[in-house]
């Protein structure tokens, strides 16, 4: 039987509602299950509940894509491994990052909708962070601008990313 | 000082607690689930070394050397999270002065800063704790990432590292069971409802706790407005209804009120489950002008000083001894008030 949410894949998730004498049924796939709040409804159903850990299974799985990553993979700072980071869903330092930063991405893109820091900035290279976050905003503006062929407004935006890129290298 | 339960805040009718936190981590250092005894007071120390430089002065306090009730009770002013509890000789938390800030050391990550205050007053606890985040930044040197930004244990908290929370009391929107219908139309705005201790546990006493759901992408400013709006849409939400309720509340409601009010003036022995309905029934008489004479804040510090580990410092050792000790407390401070 399909899924009567998605008409796509096998249901495998039947759900059968006695309300006021009326009778109601559900076939659903296990992706539209969760999609409609079944999973946390029936969490004895779907096995563990919310933990950590299905919660970032949940996300590799519905985004459609498992990373291609070795569960092997270890962190050569910290020790720990894709294994250990997928059941406990914490990162062991700041070099995990970089090591599975696939895996990371994935579950931030799920989670937070997004995969770049847009707030305060710390540490020693906050000028230069800064600096080049601001090249690159007047570069996407400008990519906008020629697009648009507001060609003096990017020769504005051309002369801004020249200025701070000089500064660059007048400072380093 | 006055601790934030003592103190006073913007809509305190019925937001009963603002609380702020950055999470941050210290460059170089595992992070605390991967962390040995050593590093772990490597991070207590450099950041004693960094706090006593700066103006605004903190009393550290480690896990370790103080008793299993002494921590519960930290726990119960939210100064430390039940994490804290755990692995006590790698804790520690810095306690201002004011009692406004706690920085919590190496609970999920190294360093959490964080800030509460009674009322709405996300302006002021965001300000305070950004002052002392942009000093320790200075100071030493965090896990900063250019892409991702402050790095966290758990992705979920990377970038701003930010968690804004509001505590609510909304009686009126459960009553008039609109609660459930408004929370799932919030939970599209980028904010989760919980209940009142955190994560997983059933709301009691009509309290909820609303904060935003990412960390990442958003400026600390615009994530920070979006909960405080939701949040002021929620109280407009309440207030209509309190009105509405206030306008034809038959004698039933202020029964039940006044009943909940006699209990805690005059019983002589009450538990902390039964306190928590009183508690909300009296904190939304209050609210509506039924009764009169009792303000937010001493509805704040009973619900505080009657918490168990609270109690057990008075000296009492049976739960039924607690139970009257709790009554005799919640006596004393509606009389101290009353006066």
């Amino acid at each position: 039987m399909l899924c009567t949410h998605c008409n796509n894949k096998e249901a495998t998730f039947h759900c059968k509602t006695v309300s006021n004498g009326k009778t109601t049924e559900m076939h659903l796939c296990s992706e539209c299950a969760h999609e409609l709040g079944f999973a946390e409804k029936y969490s004895d159903i779907f096995g563990d509940g919310m933990n950590v850990n299905s919660i970032i299974n949940q996300f590799f799985a519905l985004s459609g894509k498992k990373p291609a990553v070795d569960n092997m993979l270890k962190c050569p700072e910290c020790g720990i491994d894709f294994k250990r980071f997928n059941s406990t869903g914490l990162l062991g330092c700041d070099k995990c990052y970089d090591v599975f930063a696939e895996a990371v991405e994935t579950m931030m893109q799920r989670t937070q909708g997004a995969i770049v820091h847009n707030g305060k900035i710390s540490g020693p290279d906050s000028e230069e962070i800064k600096k080049q976050n601001e090249i690159s905003k007047l570069k996407s503006e400008l990519q906008k601008a020629i697009l648009e062929e507001k060609y003096e407004d990017a020769a504005k935006l051309r002369d801004s990313i020249k200025a701070l890129e000089k500064g660059e290298r007048a400072d380093g | 000082m006055a601790k934030w339960y003592c103190g006073e805040g913007f809509q305190d009718d019925i937001v009963l607690s603002t609380r702020v936190r950055l999470a941050r981590n210290l460059k170089g250092i595992p992070f605390p689930n991967c962390m040995s005894d050593e590093d772990a007071q490597k991070v207590i120390s450099t950041v004693e070394d960094a706090l006593s430089k700066l103006n605004y002065k903190f009393r550290l306090i480690r896990l370790s050397d103080i008793t299993d009730v002494e921590r519960q009770r930290l726990m119960e002013e939210h100064f430390i999270s039940p994490q804290m509890l755990k692995e006590p000789a790698k804790k520690a938390v810095f306690l201002s002065e004011d009692e406004a800030v706690a920085i919590m050391i190496n609970e999920e990550d190294h360093i959490r800063l964080q800030c509460i205050y009674a009322g709405e007053e996300s302006e002021k606890a965001y300000n305070l704790i950004s002052k002392i985040d942009d000093f320790l930044g200075e100071t030493v040197q965090y896990a900063f990432h250019r892409k991702y930004g402050h790095l966290t244990a758990c992705p979920t908290n990377v970038g701003t590292g930010m968690r804004l929370s509001f505590m609510l009391h909304l009686p009126a929107l459960c009553m008039a069971r609109m609660a459930d219908n408004l929370f799932a139309a919030v939970g599209k705005l980028g904010v989760t409802v919980r209940g009142m201790y955190g994560e997983g546990t059933k709301s009691s006493g009509y309290v909820f706790q609303i904060s935003n759901q990412t960390t990442l992408g958003k400026s600390e400013t615009e994530l920070a407005q979006n909960v405080t709006d939701v949040v002021n849409q929620i109280i407009a939400k309440e207030r209509e209804v309190r009105r509405r309720i206030a306008k034809d509340k038959g004698v039933s409601l202020e029964d039940k009120i006044m009943r909940s009010y006699g209990i805690m003036k005059y019983a002589k022995k009450i538990s902390t489950e039964e306190l928590t309905g009183l508690l909300s029934n009296v904190r939304f008489g209050a609210s509506l002008g039924i009764i009169e004479n009792v303000s937010a804040s001493t509805l704040n510090e009973i619900m505080v000083v009657t918490r168990p580990a609270h109690i057990m410092e008075t000296g009492t050792e049976t739960g039924e001894e607690r139970d009257v000790k709790r009554a005799e407390v919640i006596k004393t401070l509606l009389n101290k008030k009353e006066e």
